[in-house]
């Protein structure tokens, strides 16, 4: 044999991706195939999804018409050293399994994500979207994966390629039936509107502060007796947010993809997520968790808002949890395993009754609480997580003769305005990731929240009589320079200051 | 904290009307405000916001005429009452169900800081001691005692079958003066109330001095708490209200409302709670 002659290596290569919270890993599947007893083993820190991969490439791979080597196979998913986790494999290792074996007689070059069904059928993983756009940070922009994730695969911006089988995906790599890359698909229509703010009646403060929310990102709260429209109003706010921005597009659909809620055909996400959580939710359904850690509702409500119904009746510690999410605008959650990091940018919402009946305060039913009953109740919600609540407003029970039809406004009107605000917020931020007055700085809230000698009167009177702390008028601030931004009035005036700390509730 | 037998000479001569009267009286706080002048200002738990009100008013009253306000320091009227007096400068003696040990390591709320204040210038009492658990013949049998202490009675608001009505019917055996508030046709928490003027138990009252004429007060300066002028603090007499109530209350709205509930909230005359309504302070 002459010495320069090439050695016939039977290692095949086959570019995959791992996923650790949003965060994608390029991983390496390498298949070797040598001389020795059968035996087919799956190496570099695999969990049990990915060691059962054995079984079902080895199914797969038969019931395809190839034939499963019977030697010594090993797949090692380099780097070695960190946890992987997932059926996502499946594809890479078994075309890496024909590569070595020559029945593919090309090499992988596209990134391929998928798992396998025992008849050879390709089927869909969670979390397409943050692996594609890993990888084509990495310069590899060919995607090979199920047809159900060639849509996702697309609108992350890659060419993306679905086979429905490994046949398929064979076929297409060794040129005998190549498919066309995937459309880039048409992002998620708006959902239709469900609730319009023209469909409800009277409530001109709720309306209002929701109006305030939508545009400043502050936090709110709705109480009012059963029946008076809180949950109405809470619904009606993603129909004045204003839509998603490319960026925020990417990274909320990125976290619906990892939860596995993407819709195939239309993964890309245009509406600003709305997420309503039971009250009986756990807080590592709320806030993420399990190994490996997966995002919970604060993070799907990322870019968009968390309605909080029935706030009192969620489990104290399970709102404590929620503190350092609203504070931060991320969450990392870190298991023995593994750390991730999911953002968590919302617009809280929240709706209470004013006590465990219902009823304190409506003239329509007596209310059967005992008063130290009803202290309790808004004790189980006072600290810190209230703190954090800039607007809560009182919901009351309407006559019949305030059920008027003239003079609503519908959401569209009241959303042109949000979007005008939001122009000016971010002309005032820009060059910063932050969006919303909600975000400004303490140094912002100084240089941009100037205020008037009406509005500098009101805050003098507030400090002096020290019904307010520097750190209240600082959030109050936030609130008014979002009210003078719906106004389009570059000062603070004295209304707007007043308004906010009428919403605030001025503590 | 002291026990008095009844044939201690600093014993309230009032209480010695009872069929049995307590023995012994434990007494926290000043043992003299027993033998003042007094008139009992009792009434339901569940209490509205003119109930509360009105139970303030009436004790404010008694304090600007130097007459001590007795109650039961239950939740609701009763501690409107005492608070009430508290607030005005009076005096004021809460009689308990319970040992004045158990009440004062279990009572929580805004109760709490209450009790320090009356110590301080009227008086727990109780004729009940230490190791007995409260029950609801506890509470029935102090009512007898608070009717004894006062010369007159006031019923602020009683739904049906509510404890002060219990006292009421004590103060009739005892031959002490009963008033009743007459409360609005439909609200639960005056059906109590107005049966004892409609039966002829009770006398409606009608305005402050009735009831300070009652006990001798000869006072005149003792007029109720005067109707705020501000339209949004009269607004909230009855209770706390949110901020569309008030608008529609006052018949004012927008900015100019706004700014002045912002700067009543500021200077600290409106308090907010939870739930977003506003209440006077």
């Amino acid at each position: 044999m002459a010495v320069d002659a090439p050695v016939r290596t039977s290692v095949a290569r086959v570019a995959s991706c791992a996923l650790w919270g949003l965060e994608a890993a390029p991983v390496t599947v390498e298949v070797d195939v040598a001389n020795g007893l059968p035996h087919f083993n799956v190496v570099g820190l695999p969990d049990t999804a990915i060691s059962e991969a054995r079984e079902r490439v080895r199914a797969a791979i038969r019931n395809s018409g190839f034939e499963f080597p019977l030697r010594r196979v090993v797949a090692n998913l380099a780097p070695a050293e960190r946890k992987k986790e997932g059926s996502g494999f499946d594809l890479a290792i078994a075309l890496g399994v024909l590569r070595a074996t020559d029945q593919l007689t090309v090499d992988v070059t596209p990134l391929c994500l998928g798992e396998l069904a025992l008849d050879g059928g390709v089927r869909g993983v969670r979390g397409v979207m943050p692996r594609v756009r890993g990888a084509l940070a990495r310069g590899v922009d060919e995607v090979l994966c199920a047809q159900e994730n060639a849509a996702e695969a697309a609108a992350a911006g890659a060419r993306a390629v679905g086979v429905r089988t490994l046949r398929e995906a064979v076929a297409h790599l060794a040129g005998e039936a190549v498919r066309t890359p995937a459309a880039i698909p048409p992002p998620a229509p708006p959902p239709r509107t469900a609730v319009d703010l023209a469909d409800i009646s009277g409530h001109e403060t709720p309306k209002r502060a929701l109006e305030i929310a939508a545009a400043g990102g502050h936090s709110l709260l709705l109480a009012g007796p059963p029946g008076t429209g809180k949950t109405l109003l809470a619904r009606a706010l993603p129909g004045i947010m204003p839509p998603l921005d490319a960026d925020e597009a990417v990274v909320a659909s990125a976290i619906h993809s990892v939860a596995g809620l993407v819709d195939p055909a239309r993964p890309l996400l245009e509406a600003r997520p709305f997420r309503a959580p039971h009250h009986t939710a756990s807080h590592l359904a709320l806030v993420g968790g399990g190994s490996p850690p997966r995002p919970g509702e604060v993070s799907l409500a990322h870019a968009g808002a968390l309605f909080l119904d029935e706030l009192p009746e969620f489990a104290r510690h399970v709102l404590d949890t929620l503190r350092e999410p609203l504070e931060e605008g991320s969450i990392t959650l870190s298991r023995a395993a593994a750390a991730a990091t999911y953002p968590a940018r919302v617009t809280l919402v929240a709706a209470m009754n004013p006590c465990p009946c219902g009823h304190a305060g409506d003239p329509a039913a007596p209310c059967t609480c005992l008063p130290d009953a009803i202290e309790r109740y808004h004790a189980r919600l006072s600290g810190p997580l209230m703190d954090r609540i800039d607007l809560r407003v009182h919901v009351p029970r309407l006559a019949y003769e305030d059920l008027r039809d003239e003079g609503r406004e519908t959401s569209r009107a009241v959303r042109e305005r949000v979007l005008a605000a939001r122009e000016r917020m971010r002309a005032r931020l820009g060059g910063t990731r932050r969006r919303t007055n909600a975000e400004l700085t303490v140094a912002e809230v100084r240089t941009h929240c100037r205020i008037d000698d009406a509005g500098d009167a009101l805050a003098r009177e507030a400090m002096r009589s020290r019904r307010l702390s520097a750190r209240g008028v600082h959030r109050a601030l936030r609130v008014a320079r979002t009210i003078a931004d719906l106004a389009a009035s570059d000062r603070i005036r004295g209304e707007d200051l007043a308004l906010a700390l009428l919403l605030r509730g001025a503590a | 904290m002291i026990a008095l037998a009844p044939s201690d000479p600093s014993y309230p001569s009032a209480l010695r009307d009872l069929e049995r009267p307590p023995d012994p009286l434990w007494i926290d706080g000043l043992i003299d405000v027993l033998a003042r002048p007094a008139v009992a200002i009792v009434g339901t738990r569940r209490m509205t916001g003119y109930g509360e009100r009105v139970a303030r008013e009436l004790a404010m009253a008694c304090a600007a005429a130097g007459i001590v306000v007795v109650s039961g320091f239950a939740q609701g009227i009763d501690t409107a009452a005492h608070r009430g007096a508290l607030d005005g400068g009076g005096q004021t003696v809460a009689v308990l169900g319970e040992s004045i040990t158990t009440f004062r390591t279990t009572v929580r709320g805004r109760r709490r800081p209450l009790v320090p204040r009356i110590v301080a210038s009227g008086a727990l009492i109780s004729e009940f001691a230490a190791p007995l658990t409260p029950r609801y013949w506890t509470f029935a049998q102090r009512n007898a005692t608070i009717a004894a202490l006062a010369r007159a009675v006031v019923v602020v608001e009683a739904g049906e079958g509510s404890g002060a009505l219990i006292t009421a019917e004590d103060t009739r055996r005892l031959g002490r003066t009963l008033f009743a508030v007459p409360g609005p046709l439909g609200s639960a928490a005056s059906i109590g109330t107005n049966a004892l003027i409609a039966n002829g138990f009770a006398r409606a009252l009608l305005a402050p001095d009735q009831m300070l004429r009652v006990v001798g007060a000869t006072d005149a300066a003792c007029a109720p708490e005067s109707a705020p002028t501000d339209p949004v603090l009269a607004a909230l007499r009855d209770g706390p209200l949110g901020v569309d109530e008030i608008a529609q209350r006052c018949r004012m709205g927008g900015a100019e409302l706004r700014s002045k509930i912002a700067l009543l909230l500021v200077r600290g005359q409106l308090a907010p709670l939870a739930d977003g309504r506003f209440r006077r302070t």
